[in-house]
This record gives C-alpha cells, structure tokens and sequence, in this order.
C-alpha cells in the first residue's frame, strides 16, 4: 500500500495587524513576507505520518503568487517530496470557488490521488470554504475540522470531527478529502538534512496552460464574489467605571450593581 | 419582484435545533422587506422540530422528513439543498457559521456554482442584492462582500451576532416535501454523534461567564474561580494561552479562534483584551475586568474595570457573597 497524499498551502500575512491606506481604502499589507497558514502546518503533518505508516509520497499544492514558493521550501523542509505552485496572472483575483476549483483540477491532473489534506481554515480570510469545494468538483467525500485520524488506508479510515458542542465519529473509505483541526497533532520542525534537500529540490510551476481548465472559472472572472469595501472597524470602548479601594470594598461596589442588573 | 424568498438552514443536533437558526430567522425578518422567509428542514420521520420553529415565525417551513436524514453527511444534505434550489430559485441562502454550516454551505455552493460569503457579522438588502459584512485577519479588518451576477447569494452567520426573538403572530405554513432525489454519499458514514463532555454545556450559550488569562492561571486562582463559578453558576472560559492548562482545552477558549460568547455576565480575570480575545466577547452585557495593569485594553471593553490582583479580588468576592 502506498499513498498519494495531497496538501494544499496557503501562505498567509505574518501578522494579522493590518493597516487600511486612509486615502486609497486599499489594505497596506506590511514589507514582511508571509508565512504558512499554520493549519496547513497540521495538515503536513497528518500527511507525514500517514506517509511513514503506508508508504507513498506526500506533494504539496499552492496557489498564489510566486513568492507563496517560500512556504513550498519550509513545507519541504518538514519532509514533503514534491511541491507545485499554481501562478499565473490569470488565477489572480480568486475567491473561494475559483480557488478550489483551480486546486481540484490540479488534484485530477495529478491523478490517482488518494487523499488530500487542508487546513480547517486561512487565518486571514478565514472563509474555510476551499476544503468542501475542493471535494465537490472532484466528487469525493469531505470530512471536515477532524481533531483525529485513525485506521487502515487501504480497508477504510476513522476521523473525529469536533463540532461546537458535540463530536462525530466518521468512516470513509479513500479517496477522500480531509480538513485538519490544530487538535491533531503537533507539527513537526524541519530539520536540518530536509532544509537542505529542500533546496536541491524542484518547485514545478503550473499554469492555466499546464491544466485543464475553463478560462471563465479561473480568477477574478470565476469569482462571484465581490469585495465591495475594506474598512477598519470603529472600537468603541465602552464607559468604564473604575471600582475603587480594597478589593472587598471594590468587590460590595459590585454586587450593588450587579443587583441593580437582576444578575444576583 | 415580490415572490423572492430568502432561505434559513435549519442546523440541529441531538434532536435540537440550534439557537442560531432562530437568530438567523428574526435577522431574516427583519431585512427582508416583501421577501419571504423560508426554514429548509431536514429530519427523521419521528420527528417535529417544525413546532418548535414555528414560533420565531419564518413565512414557510420546507419540510423533508426521511429517516436517512437522522446522520446525514454533509453531501447528502448539500444535494438534497441544491435539488430544492434549482426548483424554487431562493434569492439567498443563510446558514449558520458553525462547523457544520462551513462545511454544508461551500460544497451547495460549488454545486450551485455561486458565491458564498462566510462568518459575516452583518446582512442587509440593497433592493435584491444582499451586502454582507465580514471580518478577515482575525476581526482587524471588516469587508462589504455581494455576488452581483450569482444567484442564489449566501452566506454564513457568526452564531450569536443577531438576537432571536419569538413571533406568534405569523401565520406559517408548513410545506412537506417527499419527492427529492435521496443521493446517498458514498464511501462515507457518520457512526455516531455525542455530545463533547467537556463541552457538553459549552461557553457559547452560558448565561454567566467567568474568564481566566495568564494573569489568573495559577492553582489558587483556578480553584478560587471554580468555587465562584459555581456560586454563580457561571462557566469558566480561557484566553488562548490557557487552553494548554490541563484543565483546559480549545473548547473552553474565548475569541476569534475559539468560541464567541454572549452572557449575561461576564468576569474577566488576569486577561489583558488582545484584539483576538476581545473579538468573541462582544456580544457581553455586564462585562467586569479585573487586572494589575491600569493600562490593560480590556478596561476598554468593560463596565466595571478593577485594577488590582486577580486572586485577592476572587477571595474578597467569596467572601462578601457568603
Ligand atoms: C479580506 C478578504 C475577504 C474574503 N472573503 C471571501 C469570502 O467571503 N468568500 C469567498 O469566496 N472568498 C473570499 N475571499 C477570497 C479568498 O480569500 C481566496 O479565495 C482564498 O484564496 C481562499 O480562501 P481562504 O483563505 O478563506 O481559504 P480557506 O477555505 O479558509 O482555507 C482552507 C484551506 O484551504 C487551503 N487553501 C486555501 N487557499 C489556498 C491556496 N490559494 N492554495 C492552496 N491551498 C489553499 C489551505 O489548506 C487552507 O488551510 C476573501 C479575500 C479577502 C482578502
Ligand atoms: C491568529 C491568532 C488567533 C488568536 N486567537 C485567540 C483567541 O481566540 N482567544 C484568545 O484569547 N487569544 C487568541 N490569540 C492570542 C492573543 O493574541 C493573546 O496573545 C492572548 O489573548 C493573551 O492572553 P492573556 O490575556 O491571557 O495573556 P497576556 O497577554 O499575557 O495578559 C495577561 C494579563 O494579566 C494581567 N495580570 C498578570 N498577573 C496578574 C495578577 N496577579 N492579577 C491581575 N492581573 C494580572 C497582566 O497585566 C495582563 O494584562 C490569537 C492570536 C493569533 C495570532
């Protein structure tokens, strides 16, 4: 048994601190280049361990920018065997569904895939929508924010889905499609024989050319949403009033208004 | 046009619909001018939740009752949705940003090929165009997101962002669905559902929160704020850094990566009020924060600030409330 295992990246800001051009409304994304989005950082490792369980090989999958290769390098590093970076001007503008549409046409063009991992969701746009629409197009069960991944590759596998307030215990067979909670695992640190093999490795570029893919479902043209505005909320503080002396002092103070609000 | 209709997924577990389908149905109302409000139900046949429904008062419920919706898949039930669609055209689709509404919602939007604007913090109708309002980079930055040329448009809802509120005066009608195509997913079962027993009454829903950060994570302060949660009947939540407390976890955790929380109460102690944290508490209504640092953000975001120690403050409130 052996597995073709696919993980899908995203390189995301280093901080969430961003600021908004006060004249152009556009976001002023900060000089600092970005980092893994780092579920996606869980969702290799998931990948890793299943590899070294069964066997097989582990290829990452990015789309974005050519400098997302950065993330490519670090994701070799941990101890993937191959990485593609899905670039053109062409992908550019993307929302979700033309996202996961571009990934899961690449996944089909790769070809006897048996599992693809993501993260639960992007820490800067935050939609974790790619993951079931990835799924859709290539017709494949999803299992989505799993906390745990257990069983047989080949006779069928066993995933802890955490909701709010309950838990799933799911079995699917292969091919499939996962998205991994931070509660999986730890992910590992690349070392430093990997950080150098990564280098010696080859990103291969894919563009609109490389795939199969309908040019009115790529980029901003197959994208229906619209960003209409970006703004940076208002934080209204609220009127505090300050407690004052003792804590006992300050703590009866309390309780005065706590039983003015009916809260005792 | 005046038969437009805008849909509420109706998410339920255990037998109980969640409560921010009934947020959804009253925000739904309240923006929809002469569009119609429409509960999509999918359960067992030994099953009524439509009763319960009823009296947040939708227009309609759309009811499809099969005993294989007991532990439908995510595919399953974005089929079952994508079918009702393409026979009634809504004008928009709302779920709840809950795991499972993130995760039902992009597969029906894939198939529907439209777009889907998630986690919005606020809807509103510009004639037939919905604008929704969401925020990215972790709640720093907020954005206006339509889908002009799509239809239907939909969204997800953070959960306790919009008030529920009961409406018997509607009249409501109750329409069976039987005749829906049943596409069982294949390779792909749920074994069981059970409630997290951590979690089993989790923060979100608490009337009374009391809230620990690192300025309230020793021994002491955790048992002195366990024995107040209990005199309070308060649940405990955590900053992020705590979940790693062996008392604590991710599900106790309040914030834009952990839960969002409305109570009624709510006691922060030792928690500075990063932006992260601060974003799930919005929704508070009595906020109390206690913290050595008179410049600690949290004071901004309270009624009642005490600068002071954390534990002291616990001890002298067991003491005075005996
Ligand atoms: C401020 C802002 C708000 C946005 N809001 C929306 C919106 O509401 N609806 C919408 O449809 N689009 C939206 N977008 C567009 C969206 O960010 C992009 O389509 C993005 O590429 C994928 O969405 P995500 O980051 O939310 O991914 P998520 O679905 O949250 O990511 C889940 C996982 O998918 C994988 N993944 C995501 N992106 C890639 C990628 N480029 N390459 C490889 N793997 C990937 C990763 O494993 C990731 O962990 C928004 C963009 C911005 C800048
Ligand atoms: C992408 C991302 C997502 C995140 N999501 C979340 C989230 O969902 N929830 C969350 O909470 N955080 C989240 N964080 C982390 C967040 O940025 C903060 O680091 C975290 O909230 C700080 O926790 P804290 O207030 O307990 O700790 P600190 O910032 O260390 O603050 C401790 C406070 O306690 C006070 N203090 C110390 N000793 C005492 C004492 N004896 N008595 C009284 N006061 C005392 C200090 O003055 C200080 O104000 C996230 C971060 C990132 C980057």
């Amino acid at each position: 048994m052996s597995l073709k295992i696919v993980v899908c990246i995203k390189q995301v800001p280093v901080s969430n601190n961003l600021k908004i051009d006060p004249i152009t409304k556009n976001l002023i994304r900060s000089g600092e280049s970005g980092v893994m989005n780092p579920y996606d950082k869980n969702a290799i490792e998931a990948a890793l361990r299943l590899k070294d369980e069964w066997g097989g090989e582990v290829i990452l999958l990015s789309m974005g920018p050519a400098d997302f290769e950065m993330t490519l390098r670090q994701g070799m590093a941990m101890g993937c065997d191959d990485a593609i970076l899905l670039s053109s001007r062409k992908f550019g503008g993307a929302d979700t569904l033309a996202t996961g549409y571009v990934l899961a046409q690449a996944i089909k063009k790769l070809g006897k895939v048996d599992l693809v991992l993501l993260g639960r969701q992007s820490v800067d746009a935050d939609t974790s929508q790619v993951g079931p629409i990835v799924s859709e197009f290539l017709g494949w069960p999803q299992i989505t924010f799993v906390s745990e991944l257990t069983g047989h590759a080949k006779k069928g596998m066993t995933a802890t889905r955490l909701l709010e307030n309950m838990q799933q215990k799911i079995e699917f067979q292969l091919p499939a499609v996962v998205t991994v909670r931070s509660e999986m695992n730890e992910p590992r640190y690349p070392t430093p024989r990997n950080i150098q093999q990564s280098y010696k490795k080859n990103i291969r570029i894919w563009d609109e050319n490389s795939l199969s893919v309908d040019p009115n479902r790529i980029g901003l043209k197959g994208s229906p949403t619209v960003v209409r505005s970006v703004w940076a909320p208002i934080k209204e503080a609220k009127h505090t009033i300050y407690l004052k002396g003792t804590p006992d002092e300050a703590v009866r103070e309390l309780l005065i208004q706590m039983r003015a609000s009916n809260l005792l | 046009m005046t038969d437009q209709e805008i849909w509420v997924y109706a998410e339920k577990h255990v037998g109980m619909i969640q409560p921010v389908t009934y947020q959804l149905i009253t925000k739904a109302k309240e923006i929809a001018n002469d569009k119609k409000v429409v509960v999509i139900l999918f359960e067992a046949t030994d099953k009524n939740l439509e009763e319960k429904i009823k009296e947040f008062g939708p227009n309609e419920i759309v009811v499809v009752k099969d005993d294989r919706l007991k532990d439908a898949t995510d595919s399953e039930i974005a089929s079952l949705m994508a079918e009702l669609a393409d026979r009634r055209k809504p004008n928009s689709i709302l779920f709840g940003a809950t795991v499972v509404g993130r995760s039902i919602a992009p597969r029906l939007q894939a198939k529907l090929n439209t777009g889907l604007t998630s986690d919005c913090l606020n809807l509103a109708f510009d004639d037939d165009l919905l604008i929704q309002t969401k925020p990215s980079y972790g709640d720093n930055i907020m954005c206006e997101i339509v889908c002009p040329k799509h239809r239907p448009q939909m969204a997800s809802v953070r959960p306790n962002t919009f008030e529920a509120k009961k409406d018997l005066n509607q009249s409501v009608i109750v329409t069976k669905i039987n005749d829906l195509f049943f596409k069982k997913a294949e390779r792909i079962k749920i074994i069981e559902e059970t409630p997290l027993l951590s979690k089993s009454d989790s923060i979100a829903n608490a009337d009374r929160v009391i809230a620990l950060g690192r300025g309230a994570a020793d021994e002491k302060a955790v048992r002195l704020a366990e024995e107040l949660a209990r005199k309070l009947g308060a649940k405990i939540g955590v900053t992020r850094p705590l979940t790693d407390h062996p008392k604590f976890s991710g599900d106790d955790q309040i914030g834009q990566s952990g839960n969002t929380i409305a109570p009624k109460l709510l006691v922060n102690l030792g928690v500075h009020g990063a932006v992260q944290y601060t974003t799930g508490i919005g929704s508070a209504e009595l906020v109390v924060s206690i913290d050595k640092d008179p410049e600690a953000p949290i004071f901004n975001y309270s009624n009642y600030s005490y600068v002071g120690d954390s534990v002291s403050f616990l001890e002298s409130f067991l003491k005075v409330i005996q």
